[in-house]
């Protein structure tokens, strides 16, 4: 995969639910295969959902990825951003949830034509830093929520979301994360590419959860299964 | 607690925390409105409830905020403003009424989505908390970084200029050095110069007188006894005394020729050396090319055919000894660079029968056959230590040395060259000193703006 993303992913790839790039990942030891395939589907369904809510109040057609779900050493993170992202300059800004589920979601907009995507969100004009700033952390905040939100609504989960804040606006893909600001050494990730084809936009959102986490996930993921 | 007391608790809190805290329905009315937003706004709850946001506050930014507040009972979810990106909502004054520091409150803003029993969201909550403090807090770091920033930048151009007055100094001592060798040499030489040159004269004196004095014994020949005669005649023409008579002349002559090259180069050196007595001055190039050409000629004579274009330009005003810095640095880098043997082509201009009006400019140029400079090397050859000569060969000076000079002579030094094919360097001068040339030479130097404790201090333990 690389930038341009809403491809949907590889068959064998979501349907196994685990494993991105073979080198980056390992096979989730905390989340049992059943678990595992429900997570897949609940955020099959959660994504479906957040992209038709989007797409509302955009106005605009959204099409989404299916969702990548995979355990991760820590340290990989960046080289799978990049995996994910590609070569190209990006901005990128961080939200964190917290409640039943606890983590941080990553998102990470590649090239798109900013002042349309601004007049799409009711911006005048063309967009000065501040405001392309603002933009960016309001898309973050839209897909975070929408994503997260989607997957704790199937849950039962209350999740709770933090105000997002700025990573930087046109960024080496590498750098979006830095190996030495992480404090988990593995994290469950889940990752999904929107594109607005009007706009050109494509944004990744990738969320992680520290490993540690597991445990909360696996019992409201258990819960659920009983449920069905 | 009953829940009475719980939702009065509740109330009391919502209407006097310092925080804004409104609510508002799918169509935009305020249905909550605190005793904060009361307060900044001098609007009552009583004269808002009811009233759509936008038409009580035409100056919010009401697009964009409709479609904020919209996605949030689309979605569902949390939304958020940073002072950062947009210091605020609603203009209010701050809190600073004495200290002042900003023009309005700074905000940041929480749009909460509030969810009947079914799950639909009918209202929107937004708190709004004084950031002003933070703010200025940031304000303040910002500014002191801005001028750690700057004399970081300082720092840094300091280290700069000390490095090139270190690479100037260390040219000028090698120059210097080489400049006083060459004027004790010099004067070495002038001594024997000036006696074999006069003992010449006497010498050619001498052999006119002693050969006058043989034509007058051979005048004579005819009253030997033939026997003698004849003894004479055969030592003559054994000795092949015709020719040595020729060759004497000539001998004597070219011997005075290379007496003069010899006092040519010694003046040369003189006035090359003359490094130090650095006044401006009206000078021909094409003579400081020529006299540097002797200076260097022993370096170039076995490899260079040496051809001279010469369109006799008007004079420049410039400092005559630096100049001839330059040229010498241009001449050798083309020796070098010619390896075993090729072609300099000393260029002037332009001609003055071909310009209209005064000559504004006078340039020079040092072209050769030579190895050529690749694309990434000429960023870098004016670089002080710049060098791909081995140890001993190159310092990589001459360049950057030649740069300053050219530079504060308020002219240029252009490069074109091609590897395998040569390179030519043209200097550009002023006609008439400028006013730039005398800003950048007369310039504060170092010491006047470098304290010793700074030098001290970017220098370090071992030297910067
Ligand atoms: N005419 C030229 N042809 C090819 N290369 C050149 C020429 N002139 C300069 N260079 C390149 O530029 C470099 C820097 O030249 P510069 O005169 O500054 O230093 P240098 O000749 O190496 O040493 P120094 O002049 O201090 O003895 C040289 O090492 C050489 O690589
Ligand atoms: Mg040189």
């Amino acid at each position: 995969m690389s930038t341009a993303g809403a491809s949907p992913a590889p068959a064998g790839f979501a349907a196994a639910g685990s494993a991105a790039p073979a080198s980056a990942t390992t096979a989730p030891a905390n989340l049992s295969e059943d678990q595992t395939a429900a997570l897949q589907e609940i955020a099959n369904i959660g994504m479906g959902q957040a992209g038709d809510s989007i797409a509302r109040i955009w106005k605009q057609f959204v099409a989404l990825s299916v969702p990548r779900i995979a355990l991760v050493e820590s340290g990989r993170i960046p080289t799978l951003i990049h995996h994910f992202v590609g070569d190209a300059r990006v901005s990128a800004a961080r939200q964190a949830f917290h409640g039943a589920m606890r983590g941080e979601v990553l998102v990470v907009i590649g090239r798109g034509n900013r002042d349309q995507l601004g007049e799409l969100m009711g911006y005048d004009g063309q967009l000065d830093l501040g405001e392309e700033q603002e933009m960016l952390l309001d898309i973050a905040n839209v897909l975070g929520g929408a994503c997260i939100g989607g997957i704790a609504r199937q849950l039962g989960a209350d999740v709770g979301f933090s105000a997002p804040s700025l990573i930087g606006t046109d960024l080496d893909s590498h750098a979006v994360v830095r190996p030495e600001e992480l404090c988990v050494s593995t994290a469950l990730c889940v990752e999904v590419c929107f594109t607005i084809e009007s706009n050109q936009l494509s944004a990744h959102l990738i969320a992680l959860m520290p490993r540690e986490e597991l445990v909360n996930l696996a019992q409201l993921l258990d819960r659920f299964l009983c449920n069905l | 607690m009953d829940e009475n007391t719980d939702l009065k608790l509740l109330g009391f809190i919502v209407e006097r925390l310092e925080v804004g805290i409104l609510a508002i329905d799918p169509q935009f009315r305020v249905v909550l409105w605190n005793r904060f937003m009361e307060t900044h706004s001098g609007r009552d709850l009583d004269s808002m409830r009811g009233q759509c946001l936008f038409e009580s506050f035409p100056e919010l930014p009401e697009r964009w905020l409709r479609r904020k507040i919209e996605s949030v009972f689309e979605l569902g979810n949390y939304s958020f403003t940073s002072w950062e990106q947009r210091p605020y909502l609603f203009r209010f004054q701050h809190n600073r009424p004495i200290t002042g520091g900003v023009d309005a409150m700074r905000q940041n803003c929480t749009f909460l989505p509030l969810r009947d029993a079914s799950g639909v969201v009918r209202l929107v909550v937004l708190t709004l908390s004084d950031y002003t403090d933070t703010a200025l807090i940031q304000q303040k770091l910002t500014a002191a970084m801005a001028v750690s920033d700057e004399e970081r930048r300082k720092q840094r151009a300091l280290l700069r200029r000390l490095q090139d007055a270190k690479a100037q100094l260390f040219q000028s001592e090698k120059l210097a050095s080489i400049g006083q060798l060459a004027a004790g040499v010099a004067h070495e030489i002038n001594n024997p110069v000036g006696f074999v040159t006069s003992n010449l004269g006497s010498l050619e004196r001498y052999l006119i007188d002693l050969t006058t004095l043989i034509e007058s014994y051979a005048s004579h020949a005819d009253q030997l006894p033939p026997a003698a005669a004849e003894a004479v005649r055969r030592q003559r023409e054994k000795l092949d005394y015709d020719f040595i008579r020729e060759d004497l002349g000539a001998l004597i002559r070219e011997s005075r020729e290379g007496l003069d090259h010899i006092r040519r180069i010694i003046l040369d050196l003189k006035d090359f050396t003359r490094v130090d007595q650095s006044g401006w001055q009206l000078a021909d190039l094409e003579k400081a090319f020529d006299s540097t050409l002797n200076v260097v000629w022993n370096e170039l004579k076995y490899k260079a055919t040496i051809v001279k274009d010469y369109r006799h330009p008007p004079q420049v005003e410039c400092i005559p000894g630096q100049i001839n810095q330059v040229l010498m640095n241009l001449l050798v880098n083309a020796g070098h660079a010619l390896g075993e043997k090729g072609e300099i082509t000393l260029r002037t201009g332009p001609d003055p029968s071909e310009v209209t009006g005064a000559v504004a400019e006078v340039w020079v140029e040092v072209e050769d056959d030579g190895c050529g400079i690749s694309v990434e090397h000429q960023k870098r050859i004016f670089d002080p230590f710049f060098t791909t000569k081995p140890v001993g060969q190159g310092t990589g000076l001459g360049l950057s040395v030649s740069y300053n000079i050219i530079r504060r002579h308020g002219g240029r030094i252009d490069v074109r060259s091609t590897v395998g094919v040569g390179t030519c360097f043209r200097l550009t001068l002023p006609v008439q000193r400028s006013e730039v040339a005398d800003a950048v030479s007369e310039s504060p130097d170092l010491a006047a703006e470098v304290t010793p404790e700074e030098l001290l201090a970017l220098e370090g333990p071992d030297g910067a």
